[in-house]
């Protein structure tokens, strides 16, 4: 069967690269149509949609990114550390409607399966007690799976958001080796996430083997400062419900915050807090509400100094 | 005056209480004491026979056949004497499962979502739920992680905004601004087995909070009004006496936004058309 000449574009197994929804439309596929109606004769009459629901790849981005350049969000950890768990606390706490509903509410997701394929172990389902998200496996991608979220702001904006659920084993290869073979989806991150969430794990730094975990963060930690170019990066320290030894604290606290200043800093856990009240875990929304407060920084032009104010002299005016 | 044709796509899973509705509205219209009238006759009552029958019975309704999809076409009028067509579907909820469980829109849907000024959403809220998580019922001590490849049930709120979100881009309708067509109008069926006496949209927003906010920041005026077609429930095999002596028009009522029960069921449809009438 005849397929659509765009790289990108998977017609006719999919819907058009180009959001015609008759392909015959299309200026690319145009040409293509009696070679494929010929072919086929049972080529069905159904539509079919350009999103999936599972968590997005960068050839489908460009259906995501098509009305406002969406927000990536880069999680940053080694495995095991809880960057799936955080996503998936997410997803739960905004299907309960915490957003913060004052200043935003939620708009939509094209990733709906694969945010739920991440939450439901943290759900009660008959037969199963809620488990942690299993292991995301490393497969040796060029970028991170995206799980997508849109939100509309009080002033009736519309902001879309995509957060990386990337393996924590190339995280741990691109902070050993910027150009490492397997890492190539930790570059994808590094070099197009806007802010950064920097994953400490706490049950690690106070494991039986905290001596490498502290170390490989703080590798981490390093490679995230040479890398981000001043884009925004928050230290999460995840499990805060564990404790750790107070000199490990500082150690981890110092080669963050010593190589990134500006570095904010969350505990979160979705253990309950201890007020019964909440139902809500611990600091999970406070780190949503800076993540999704986070801009994108802006070009600002210089102010045009001058001493009149009329507007045909403004520029030559000294 | 001019005789407008307007169509209304009515979204509704199984068991919603599509054919209920279908069948009080038309018996409503007919009876003609509401917001909305029967201008004449419609041209096909076949779809909503048995259904009126079996009311009139004091029995349910039987299930409409999954493959089934008519349109009946009922001339209306309304109390300022506007004039309008009404088309009313009634098919298997069974097709729109499929949709959002395939993925996949067949043609005919498609020229109903595009043409269609108004969409009235059906949702019955006994039939959904948000399912208990780690942080409304905690367990101390979570341990292990999950098995791969475990068998994901889709939320009842994620398959809702999903499917919405598929009409929409069907539509052509995604864009940034909140959106005035179609207009939509979210109907909480089977009011009574809620025992609720908040307002509708409160409802909503508390059994469903997700999904109530999609609605709210996509269209810029939804309507959430609850509707009880039957005013209690029946059963298809034994008949409710008083149901059968005073006929099923005396029965049903609209909760409107403020809470307040009014027993004409035409108000939704009349409010739905009113800017367009």
């Amino acid at each position: 069967m005849a397929a659509c000449s765009r790289p990108t574009c998977f017609a006719p197994e999919s819907t058009c690269d180009l959001g015609h929804l008759d392909r015959g439309k299309c200026p690319v596929w145009k040409g293509r149509v009696e070679e494929a109606a010929t072919q086929s004769g049972t080529a069905t009459d159904e539509l079919l949609l350009p999103w999936s629901g599972s968590a997005i790849g960068l050839v489908d981005l460009g259906f995501i990114a098509g009305r406002t350049k969406p927000l990536v969000v880069g999680i940053v950890g080694p495995q095991n550390a809880g960057k799936t768990t955080l996503l998936a606390a997410w997803y739960l706490l905004i299907g309960r409607g915490l957003t913060g509903a004052d200043r935003r509410r939620f708009a939509g997701s094209y990733s709906f399966a694969g945010w739920e394929a991440v939450a439901s172990a943290l759900r009660w389902t008959p037969g199963h007690y809620p488990s942690f998200p299993p292991h995301t496996t490393s497969r040796g991608g060029r970028a991170p799976g995206l799980l997508h979220l849109a939100f509309r702001t009080a002033n009736e904006e519309v902001r879309g958001y995509t957060f990386t659920d990337a393996p924590g084993e190339w995280f741990q290869k691109w902070a050993v080796n910027r150009e490492a073979v397997d890492g190539e989806g930790a570059r994808w991150v590094a070099e197009h996430a806007d802010l950064f969430l920097l994953i400490a794990d706490r049950e690690a730094l106070s494991g039986p083997n905290m001596g490498s975990a502290r170390g490989s963060l703080q590798l981490l930690a390093r490679r995230l400062a040479s890398e981000r170019a001043g884009r925004p990066v928050a230290l999460v320290w995840t499990k805060s419900d564990v404790a750790v030894a107070p000199e490990m604290e500082r150690a981890i606290r110092d080669a963050v915050l010593g190589a990134m200043p500006d570095a904010r800093e969350f505990s979160v856990s979705i253990a309950p807090s201890d007020d019964e009240t909440a139902d809500e875990g611990q600091g999970l929304l406070q780190l949503l509400n800076w993540t999704l407060e986070t801009r994108r920084e802006r070009v600002v032009l210089q102010p045009v100094q001058a001493s009149i104010s009329d507007p045909l002299f403004l520029f030559g005016a000294r | 005056m001019s005789v407008s044709e307007r169509s209304i796509l009515l979204i509704g899973e199984s068991g919603v209480g599509k054919t209920h509705y279908g069948a009080q509205l038309l018996k409503r219209l007919m009876k003609g004491d509401g917001q909305l009238r029967m201008d004449g006759a419609a041209t096909n009552l076949e779809p909503f026979e048995a259904a009126m029958e079996s009311l009139n019975e004091g029995m349910a309704a039987g299930h409409t056949p999954t493959t089934t999809y008519v349109d009946s076409v009922w001339p209306i009028a309304d109390v300022g004497g506007r004039k309008a067509e009404l088309v009313w579907p009634d098919y298997g909820g069974e097709q729109i499962k499929a949709i959002s469980s395939n993925r996949r829109i067949p043609a005919a849907w498609r020229a109903r979502v595009v043409n269609a000024p108004a969409w009235l959403l059906l949702v019955r809220l006994q039939q959904t739920r948000v399912s208990d998580d780690i942080f409304s019922r905690p367990l101390s001590t979570l341990k292990g992680t999950g098995i791969e490849n475990r068998e994901v049930q889709v939320s009842d709120q994620a398959r809702l905004i999903e499917l919405l979100q598929m009409l929409l881009y069907i539509r052509g309708a995604i864009t940034t601004k909140p959106l005035a067509t179609p207009r939509l109008c979210v109907l909480l069926s089977c009011w009574d087995e809620l025992d609720a006496d908040k307002q509708p949209a409160a409802i909503l927003e508390q059994r469903l909070p997700m999904f109530a906010s999609f609605v709210e920041s996509t269209w810029s005026e939804p309507s959430v009004l609850g509707l009880s077609a039957l005013e209690r429930p029946l059963s298809p095999r034994d008949r409710d006496m008083e149901y059968a002596a005073r006929g099923p028009e005396q029965f049903g009522y609209v909760v409107l936004p403020d809470g307040q029960r009014s027993t004409d069921l035409t108000v939704p449809i009349q409010r739905l058309f009113d800017a367009t009438l």
